[in-house]
């Protein structure tokens, strides 16, 4: 089956309605002076210029609080979002981080509440031509542009968009609307890699993990340096929050005079109570260990596990660290730290 | 190791306590019988909950019986001995006969009984940490023939913290080699004193040749395999249990992540060799 | 899925955040990339901000007291009346004037403007005030006087061009994070941070300077700084001449401060003392930053005061950033004092003993008002001890966990005849209320805050009331209605109008221009108006800036043999205030979940005192038992607690004097003893299974 097309920039805002009657549709806007994810009411005031959003889009998948199961009595209720949605105008990075997301909610014991969502959901990512500075996605293979793993993936060529599908209930999405789309030629090919090769060249940061993973694992980094960064750490929880690859969550339950609700809600590892033990001992209270735990689990465990790295470099950690201690900064000070043969 | 198949791992079954039991001043057993069968093994744990309180992990403290097939009533019996640890626990410890619970597993490797087949085994608990150990004697006890011997040493803060102690009796009655020591006595203990890595010498057990199973406080774990690692126990056959925070027991929520292994679905039981290999403790 | 621009409920900062809301629910928060305070950053409390909202602790349904069964649910009409005919009655009785009105740093400016003018127009009396006076009325007392208004000179975002930072009694990552953000990266980019706290909070940690004086010494140490800066002639002659007022007299003061004296007294080493003057006054983009370790003392004001000083006698202020900050506590702690929710000003500082002022509220409210400036918040529970206040009306606040000397403010809420707590959630002072109103939470209302930088900012509703519950100015104007005086508003954006027109700082405060661009500092006298980033610029709001003397007067309560340590209050980085929000959020509520007293290393070990024992903290007002937290953060003969626990209520020991001026308790100093506490026995019920006898196998 065809799984490319080409669609007129004039037709977008036809599909994206059809696509919208169909389901929720959630893209960019532009809102006071910011630019967020949410439901769109007016089709043109999609934002594409967007840098990569805050927060990532696995708020769609596993929201920051969702309820579990609704008791009352004896009887309870699995609370399973069933919602249909389409997510337009998502980076390639956070596609790549969806990928593994998948993995690991679904590998093993599959995750429910996130299989119900996941299955509903269908991700319209756009190439990027205008990586933001924060952006290093570049030295992962996990964007600008991608080879597969996406749903749908639109390429901007300027008067019209390459577009991609990856699986065949995307295909399904453009061939209901087949007469928006036309089959594309030599040079539409021609022009998205010359939409790639460009959007390559514009990338500020090249920062190579690889080198940070191996740094670590030789024992070059001393506790030392972990210490002058957990130092600046503001305890915020943001970057676990923010990374479209951290997946902590804790449970609570609130009990209602009508029924009680189990809830998940967002957790981070970098907060010393996250591994509170019955009579209150904390394993992890200095929090030095908080802080390497988060950078181990991305750069070491994750490659080992899962074969790639628990970071996309979506850039979103630089952008909401306070204390500026985000992966990208700190992979360049460790470059920078080896360089000088330290 | 088998995976029971329900559509929602987090859903947990209603079960019954049909009894409640007193163990000491601030631990209970609490027999269940759940509305579902489950199959389980020594080392493995549920988690239990109660809602509006919430979710703990709690290791099975009984073995499963053999063939047993789904009762009349619902699954066969469950048993958890639950020691009041805090605001869940305390909740769960306000339970009666005839009250509910709401469990969901089981979860974790269980213990490699097998490796004792044909060997001797030690069995080394502090605490609470007795629970856990309770089905591995119990599966010893039935497979008495294939074993060559077993031995318990046992520790508690003060002696009546002693807990299970009409299966110590039985069990010592049954040939287990029992051996109870106590942290501080109390009137009419005239028994052992100190910590259980004491007591090594009245195990009777010949280390190289034996697997040992532990579980307890973090600094009992800790020295104890230490000391049998020292005495030339294999790495592959010190065996214990480990603790950690759990919200989810599948893997996911991410609490119990260690040095990139999952309590939870890795453990919660691990042999020496892994425990170094991995910086658990 | 919908996104709705707020701001954050709970520190001064006013960080920007959208509430996430699906299907009319809360599901998350994200912070604003534009937002000049927070830029796409948020702390731990803003990140969490969304919990609380729909806790099932929510008060729903407004409450009465039966005499015989406590409480009981009853309609919003029921409430209203009985509320509107009590406090009628008891004015009718005894006077306008035994009737109190606390309103909250929590409520939005419009609320506070509408409570106050009913404590004011319907009520009849200026008995109005809020937990400002708890934290920050000696800067609006201090500054005021010196300058001619009492709030942050400069703006947050100037914070990063700054040379030199001096930060004194402010955990500032802490308690003002998103400030902190941008103080650290103004050290990044090469500013000098001096910290002046006697205990060592986070941001010590990034400090060149870090002098640790003895606590309640503030005075001496600053007066000490200016001994050495007049001394040394690094003075800023031309702008104390030209721009200020009285230096010759506080000049003569001043020669009392020798830094040798001032070495015995604070502690602090005379070179310490020269380096912190020099590098202060020789730069000059300078920020001078302060919290409630400088204003929670009985010589709160004289603290204030002696910060104002340094600034003029070194011309620091009045430029980008260059100035005098204190850094608010409360999300709308500013905000409540602009609008006038304190005995003695109407909205926007102007005096109700200003007859003007006061013709001019007249004429706009159609009633006559008092002339006398009313009680404090402490005073009234005095007035209410002594039977002299009748009735309280209180808004958002819980009086039994943030005033001093708790006990005493118990036996003063039984004493009221008539007491109404208006909340979100129940609280430790509802126990004595006879009537209990459900309020709306930030984001069930629209109106507006006014965050430490001056910024007034627009909250937006994101979701339905929970409940019956309803927003505080609704229940004012209500309750006005039912009492003879309409207060009609389709909409908080009619009131913030109102405001405009009565409040010249405010005058170009409407909510359609406050929608742009995270919204506008004050003054902004008008519509053509584009706000103030920075005060004082070429003249002082009140025309000359004053030098006033202070002089040195140790703290109320000193450590004796029997009392030998000095207690210290503070808050938490994963709390806030009395914890009704923070405590009720699972996540915040997990990392710290009881409370504590950090004691130095040294004195643990001389009370045989382990981390985490507990112990028993006593002073001559009550004692509490809490774990001990045994760090350097806190120096010798220094305890600290944090206030945010009703279980073991710091606020049982703390001291209620008073600053003479503006009767700020002193929070930060009392005298207590600690002692270890044997753990009871945990045995209850013995446990008999088997008998020892038959146990004895080996
Ligand atoms: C694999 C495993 C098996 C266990 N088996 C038993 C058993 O058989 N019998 C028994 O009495 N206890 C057992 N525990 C310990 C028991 O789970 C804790 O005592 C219990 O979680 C404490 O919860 P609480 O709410 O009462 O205590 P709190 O101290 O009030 O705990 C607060 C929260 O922290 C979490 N928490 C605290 N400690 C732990 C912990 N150790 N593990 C996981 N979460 C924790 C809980 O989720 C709880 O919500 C086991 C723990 C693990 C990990
Ligand atoms: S670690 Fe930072 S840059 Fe990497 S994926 Fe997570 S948020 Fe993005
Ligand atoms: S974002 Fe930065 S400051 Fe916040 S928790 Fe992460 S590392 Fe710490
Ligand atoms: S810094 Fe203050 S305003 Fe900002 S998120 Fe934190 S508590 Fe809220
Ligand atoms: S308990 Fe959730 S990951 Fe292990």
């Amino acid at each position: 089956m065809r799984s490319e097309w080409v669609l007129p920039k004039g037709h977008l805002s036809y599909w994206l309605r059809q696509l919208r009657n169909r389901a929720s549709l959630i893209a960019p806007l532009r809102v006071d002076g910011d630019i967020v994810f949410k439901s769109l009411e007016n089709i043109h005031e999609v934002s594409l210029d967007n840098p990569a959003l805050l927060p990532s889009p696995k708020e769609f998948l596993l929201p920051q609080q969702e309820g579990m199961f609704w008791t009352e009595g004896e009887r309870i209720r699995p609370l399973l979002n069933k919602e249909r949605r389409f997510i337009f105008g998502v980076r390639s990075c956070d596609v790549s981080a969806l990928g593994l997301l998948d993995r690991f909610f679904l590998e093993g014991y599959g995750d429910p509440f996130y299989r119900e969502r996941r299955r509903n959901t269908i991700f319209l990512s756009i190439v990027c031509n205008n990586p933001d500075p924060t952006c290093f996605c570049i030295g992962l293979g996990t964007g600008p542009y991608l080879e597969k793993g996406f749903d749908i993936q639109l390429t901007d060529l300027g008067d019209r968009y390459f577009v991609q599908a990856g699986n065949r209930q995307s295909q399904r999405l453009v061939r209901q609307w087949s007469f928006l789309f036309t089959t594309p030629r030599k040079v539409d090919y021609e022009d998205q890699y010359e939409v790639f090769l460009s959007s390559k060249a514009r990338f500020q940061k090249r920062i190579s993990l690889e080198s940070v993973r191996e740094y670590i694992l030789a024992g070059k980094v001393r506790d030392s340096f972990w210490e002058s960064v957990s130092e600046r750490c503001f305890e915020c929880g943001g970057c676990v929050y923010e990374c479209p690859l951290c997946t902590c969550f804790t449970v609570t339950d609130r009990s209602y005079s009508f029924g009680t609700e189990r809830v998940r809600l967002w957790d981070t590892c970098l907060f010393k109570g996250f591994t509170r033990m019955a009579g209150g001992v904390l394993p992890n209270e200095k929090r030095v260990l908080r802080t390497k735990r988060w950078y181990y689990h991305k750069l070491v465990h994750y490659p080992d596990v899962l074969g790639s790295f628990g970071c996309v470099g979506c850039g979103r950690c630089t952008v909401t660290c306070p204390g500026r201690i985000d992966m990208a900064t700190i992979a360049i000070k460790l470059r920078d730290l080896q360089d000088n043969g330290r | 190791m088998a995976v029971r198949e329900r559509n929602n791992i987090y859903l947990p079954v209603k079960a019954e306590v049909v009894e409640k039991r007193h163990l000491s001043a601030d631990v209970s057993l609490f027999t269940v019988r759940p509305d579902v069968p489950f199959d389980y093994r020594p080392g493995q744990f549920f988690m239990v909950s109660l809602w509006g309180a919430g979710e703990v992990p709690i290791s099975v403290a009984s073995l499963r019986k053999e063939g047993a097939k789904r009762s009349q009533q619902g699954g066969d019996l469950i048993e958890f001995c639950i020691r009041k640890a805090g605001k869940v626990t305390s909740l769960i410890h306000d339970v009666e006969k005839g009250g509910f619970l709401w469990i969901r597993g089981p979860y974790g490797r269980s213990f490699p009984l097998e490796y004792a087949t044909g060997r001797e085994m030690l069995v080394v608990g502090g605490g609470i940490g007795l629970a856990p150990l309770r089905p591995v004697i119990q599966w010893a006890l039935r497979e008495r023939n294939s074993i060559k011997k077993v031995s318990l040493l046992y520790g508690a803060r003060t002696p009546d913290d002693l807990i299970f102690r009409d299966d110590l009796k039985r069990w010592a009655e049954s040939g287990v080699n029992v051996v109870l020591t106590v942290d501080r006595a109390t009137d009419g203990w005239d028994g052992n004193l100190g910590v259980v890595t004491t007591l090594w010498h009245k195990s009777e057990i010949d280390f190289r040749e034996a697997v040992s199973f532990i579980c307890g406080p973090e600094v009992m774990i800790r020295s104890a395999i230490n000391d049998l690692f020292f005495f030339g126990m294999p790495e592959d056959r010190i065996i214990t249990t480990l603790e950690a925070h759990m919200k989810c027991g599948v893997g996911k929520c991410g609490h119990c992540y260690a040095g990139r292994l999952y309590i939870c679905t890795d453990g919660p039981v691990f042999s020496f060799r892994e425990i170094k290999e991995h910086n658990l403790l | 899925m919908d996104k709705i621009l707020t701001v954050c409920p709970y520190c001064g900062c006013g960080c920007g955040l959208y509430l996430h809301v699906e299907e009319g629910r809360l599901v998350g928060v994200s912070p604003s990339r534009s937002h000049p305070v927070n830029r796409g950053s948020l702390c731990v409390k803003g990140w969490n901000a969304y919990e609380f909202v729909v806790h099932p602790d929510r008060l729903l349904k407004p409450m009465i007291r039966e005499d015989s069964s406590g409480l009981r649910e009853c309609s919003w009409d029921e409430a209203l009346d009985y509320v509107a005919h009590r406090l009628a009655e008891i004015r009718d009785r005894s006077g306008p004037d035994s009737i109190g009105i606390l309103s909250s740093a929590k409520c939005t400016n419009e609320e506070n403007y509408l409570i106050m003018k009913f404590a004011r127009a319907v009520i009849g009396t200026n008995n109005i005030d809020h937990c400002a006076r708890l934290c920050h009325s000696s800067t609006v007392g201090g500054l005021a006087a010196a300058f001619g208004s009492g709030a942050m000179t400069n703006s947050i975002s100037e914070i990063r061009d700054a040379k030199v930072l001096f930060v004194i009694g402010s955990n500032t990552t802490e308690q003002h994070p998103m400030i902190g953000m941008h103080m650290l990266d103004a050290v990044d980019r090469g500013a000098i941070l001096i910290v002046a706290d006697p205990r060592r909070p986070q941001i010590a940690e990034f400090a060149h300077i870090h002098l640790r004086h003895r606590p309640g010494t503030d005075v001496a140490l600053l007066m000490g700084i200016m001994h050495v800066i007049v001394n040394e002639g690094l003075v800023d002659i031309d702008f104390v001449r030209r721009r200020t007022e009285n230096f010759d007299a506080f000049e003569h003061v001043l020669r009392g401060f020798h830094p040798q004296a001032v070495e015995s007294i604070t502690g602090v080493s005379i070179e310490d003392i020269r380096r912190v003057a020099r590098i202060y006054a020789m730069e000059k983009r300078s920020m001078l930053f302060y919290a409630m370790g400088i204003t929670q003392h009985i010589t709160g004001v004289d603290n204030v005061r002696a910060c104002a000083n340094l600034v003029m006698l070194t011309g620091h202020i009045g430029l980008p950033s260059s100035g005098i900050n204190p850094l608010r506590g409360q999300n709308n702690v500013q905000g409540a004092c602009d609008m006038g929710a304190l005995p003695n000003v109407y909205s926007g500082y102007q005096t109700v003993t200003d007859p003007r002022a006061r013709r001019k509220f007249e004429r706009a409210w159609r009633r006559k008002l008092p002339t006398k400036p009313g009680l404090t918040v402490v005073e009234m529970t005095e007035a209410a001890y002594e039977g002299r206040l009748k009735a309280l009306y209180i808004t958002g606040e819980n009086p039994l966990l943030s005033d001093p000397d708790l006990n005493h403010v118990k036996e003063a809420m039984k004493g009221l005849e008539f007491l109404v707590v208006q909340d979100i959630f129940p609280n430790e002072t509802m126990e004595y209320a006879d009537v209990v109103l459900p309020a709306c939470s930030f984001a069930e209302k629209d109106g507006t805050f006014t965050n430490t930088e001056r910024r007034v900012q627009l909250l937006t509703r994101a979701i339905e009331p929970i409940g019956d519950s309803r927003p505080d100015w609704e229940i004012i104007a209500d309750l006005s209605g039912r009492m003879g005086y309409e207060m009609q508003y389709r909409g908080t954006y009619e009131i913030m109008e109102e405001i405009a027109l009565l409040t010249p700082s405010y005058g170009g405060m409407l909510h359609h221009r406050l929608r742009e661009r995270h919204g506008l500092q004050w003054p902004c006298p008008d519509v053509g108006h584009p706000g103030t980033p920075f005060l004082h610029r070429k003249k002082f709001a009140k025309g000359l800036g004053t030098f006033i003397t202070v002089e040195f007067r140790p703290p109320a309560e000193l450590p004796d043999e029997e009392y030998p340590f000095i207690l210290t209050t503070g808050r938490i980085y994963f709390h806030y205030h009395t914890g009704t929000m923070c405590r009720r959020t699972a996540v915040l509520e997990r990392e710290e979940p009881a409370c504590y007293v950090e004691i130095n290393p040294l004195d643990a070990e001389r009370l045989h005192v382990r981390d985490k024992f507990p112990v028993k903290v006593s002073s001559r007002r009550g004692s509490i038992v809490v774990s001990a937290r045994v760090t350097e953060r806190t120096p010798e003969g220094v305890v600290f607690i944090p206030f945010h626990y009703s279980e073991a209520a710091a606020n049982l020991l703390t001291n209620a004097a008073l600053d003479p001026t503006v009767k700020i308790p002193e929070y930060k100093v009392c005298a207590v003893k600690v002692e270890p506490v044997m753990k009871e026995d945990r045995r209850t019920r013995p446990v008999k299974v088997v008998d020892l006898e038959d146990l004895r196998i080996t």
